[in-house]
């Protein structure tokens, strides 16, 4: 009852236009400030999940830049190694083992038939993107599993069968067909059965297991240089200005595709920052109309207020009462502009998804707790406003 | 609740006032509880000043006033919220009513300020008491005086108190009008133990004072 003779009495009812566009404005600011809030969630998803689709950002191939003067000699030594190791953006390090020894492969099957030298490489299988049981290998095994890059198999199925008139080859084609590999010895030539079992977007090598290469290196290998050319880093983001910056410095180079993504990166940060900068500002400008409101609505209503107190009303009350006019409005505001950003997300994952870019269907709990920090923060505010205009009117 | 004034003269009217014979201004008063308390004044006197300071309105005083020993000036805004709420009711001189509101609302607002004395339905006895019943759904700017006066009356009986201050109350109410509203006055004081302190120009026979004061 008391409340309903104080709406009477401090009604807000002159300034409804007004508080509209208090409102207006609180949500557009709101609007911004959380989808860059969204926006920055999903960027740091894309960049740092370990999902099979963005693999490529997360692990990198590193060699030395092959110059006039390291012809020959361009491998990495130990103290680079662990160099490289200690660096904070690298978080796993691999060694690339390459094969001591000469590799032949052959087709065995007359419709496709094939010969080609070859090489092949080993890395610890934590850094592989095949996960298949098929990828083990000891003595007793029948055939060597191999691990190609898509690349090789783009490669010949839109080049190099179509220029020499071969059929192409699918993904499941090529893994049933077993093809012979001979290695060359000082004693003459061991034949084997090898067999692609997964194929590879993060290495762009032929792979085998590594205790095959272990054993064979062992007992085919010719002992001239065991240190490795090329290493595999898992890092955070493969676009770090850092890291870049440290393989420029230590002559060291790497798929550049995967780190010019830092350029884009450069671009989307400064969006993302534009975007926080106009989210802040309007957010201010709607605090101070939100007060200016609040001081009107509590200035029109001076005289009751005056009253008011005087009949006994305690300040408190008052106070209270206000706080509930403007509260659930802000509540409200708050709830809608995250349904909005909820929205927007829900859609912009389906058009995204599309282009073969995954992100969360739905809002981050960043996002929920920016919005809940700046409730509290708007709540403060009025707060303040309101404890600051009934203490002046007494 | 006993109410003493010590010493208490308005500032600005310091000189004035000290120049004539006062039983209130720079006196030692004590107001015992539950007594009826007549303070005459002619015009110009500072009736409406003394009420004011009882009350809290005005601040610029010599002298203290005490209220079971605790001094009005040192109350916060809080404490006296509560005062107001519970020991002091008032009618003021200019009523100050909410003339935006109907007659009831403006006694109603007076009742659930506090956690409420009476039923609602105390409004509508009271009303028919004075004979404002008809007018009780009126804005009170559209009372006529009398009315207002009979609002602004039954209002400060709906709440608590222990002190009742009422200046010029009957100013604008016919002598059978007034011998209705005192009788509800004195009742409503009574059930309650309480006390009041009656501004007038002219002496009366509304009540049986128990103090005569010239101001």
């Amino acid at each position: 009852m008391l409340n309903q003779l104080l709406k009477k009495l401090i009604h807000a009812s002159s300034g409804r236009s007004r508080n509209a566009m208090a409102i207006v404005g609180l949500s557009i600011a709101l609007l911004l400030i959380l989808s860059a809030v969204q926006i920055q969630a999903n960027y740091q998803q894309l960049l740092y999940t370990k999902t099979s689709q963005d693999s490529i950002a997360d692990f990198l191939v590193i060699n030395k830049t092959v110059t006039d003067k390291n012809v020959g000699a361009a491998t990495l030594s130990n103290a680079e190694i662990n160099d490289l190791k200690q660096q904070p953006f690298i978080e796993k390090i691999g060694t690339l083992t390459p094969s001591r020894f000469k590799v032949g492969i052959q087709s065995i099957s007359k419709q496709i038939p094939f010969y080609s030298d070859f090489f092949f490489e080993s890395v610890p299988d934590e850094f592989l993107d095949v996960n298949t049981p098929a990828w083990q290998w000891n003595e007793t095994s029948n055939y060597i599993p191999m691990i190609i890059p898509n690349m090789f198999l783009d490669m010949y199925n839109f080049g190099f069968a179509q220029s020499q008139h071969l059929p192409q080859l699918s993904q499941d084609l090529i893994t049933s067909l077993p093809v012979q590999i001979n290695i060359q010895t000082p004693t003459g030539t061991v034949n084997y059965y090898g067999k692609v079992v997964g194929f590879s977007d993060r290495i762009s090598s032929v792979l085998v297991p590594q205790p095959f290469m272990d054993w064979a290196n062992k007992k085919f290998g010719e002992a001239i240089n065991q240190q490795p050319s090329r290493v595999i880093i898992q890092t955070k983001d493969a676009a770090s200005p850092q890291l870049a910056g440290y393989l420029k410095a230590h002559n060291l180079s790497t798929n550049t595709e995967k780190t010019r993504f830092e350029k884009y990166r450069g671009i989307i940060t400064t969006v993302v920052a534009i975007s926080w900068v106009m989210g802040g500002l309007m957010f201010l400008f709607a605090l101070i109309v939100l007060t200016l409101f609040i001081q009107l609505a509590i200035a029109s209503a001076k005289e009751e207020i005056y009253l008011l107190v005087t009949l006994g009303a305690s300040p408190k009350q008052l106070q209270r009462f206000l706080r509930r006019q403007f509260l659930p409005a802000n509540i409200i505001t708050v709830i809608v502009t995250l349904a909005i950003v909820a929205a927007l997300q829900f859609t912009l994952q389906k058009i995204l998804a599309t282009q073969n870019i995954y992100i969360s269907a739905y809002i981050s709990l960043y996002t929920i707790i920016a919005a809940f920090i700046i409730l509290l923060l708007i709540g403060f505010v009025n707060n303040r406003a309101i404890k600051k205009y009934i203490h002046y009117n007494n | 609740m006993q109410l003493q004034l010590q010493n208490i003269v308005p500032t600005p009217l310091k000189d004035k006032l000290l120049q004539r014979h006062s039983d209130v201004w720079n006196k030692q008063l004590q107001l015992n509880n539950a007594e009826y308390i007549k303070i005459k004044a002619p015009s110009g006197t500072g009736k409406t000043t003394l009420v004011h300071i009882l009350y809290k309105l005005r601040k610029d005083y010599d002298g203290n006033v005490l209220l079971d020993d605790k001094n009005l000036a040192t109350l916060n805004a809080d404490e006296l919220a509560l005062l107001r709420q519970q020991n002091i009711s008032i009618i003021f001189q200019d009523l100050r009513l909410f003339p935006n509101l109907t007659a009831r609302e403006n006694i109603e607002l007076n009742r659930v300020l506090q956690q409420p004395l009476y039923e609602s339905n105390m409004t509508d006895e009271m009303a028919a008491l004075l004979g404002i019943m008809h007018i009780l759904h009126q804005k009170a700017s559209m009372c006529s005086y009398g009315e207002q006066q009979r609002v602004a009356i039954i209002r400060a009986l709906m709440q608590p108190f222990k002190w009742l201050i009422m200046d010029e109350p009957f100013s604008h109410l016919d002598k059978h009008n007034i011998n209705k509203a005192s009788a509800l006055i004195d009742a409503e004081c009574k059930k309650r133990n309480a006390g009041f302190l009656l501004t007038d120009l002219e002496d009366d026979e509304h009540f049986n004072y128990t103090r005569l004061l010239n101001l």
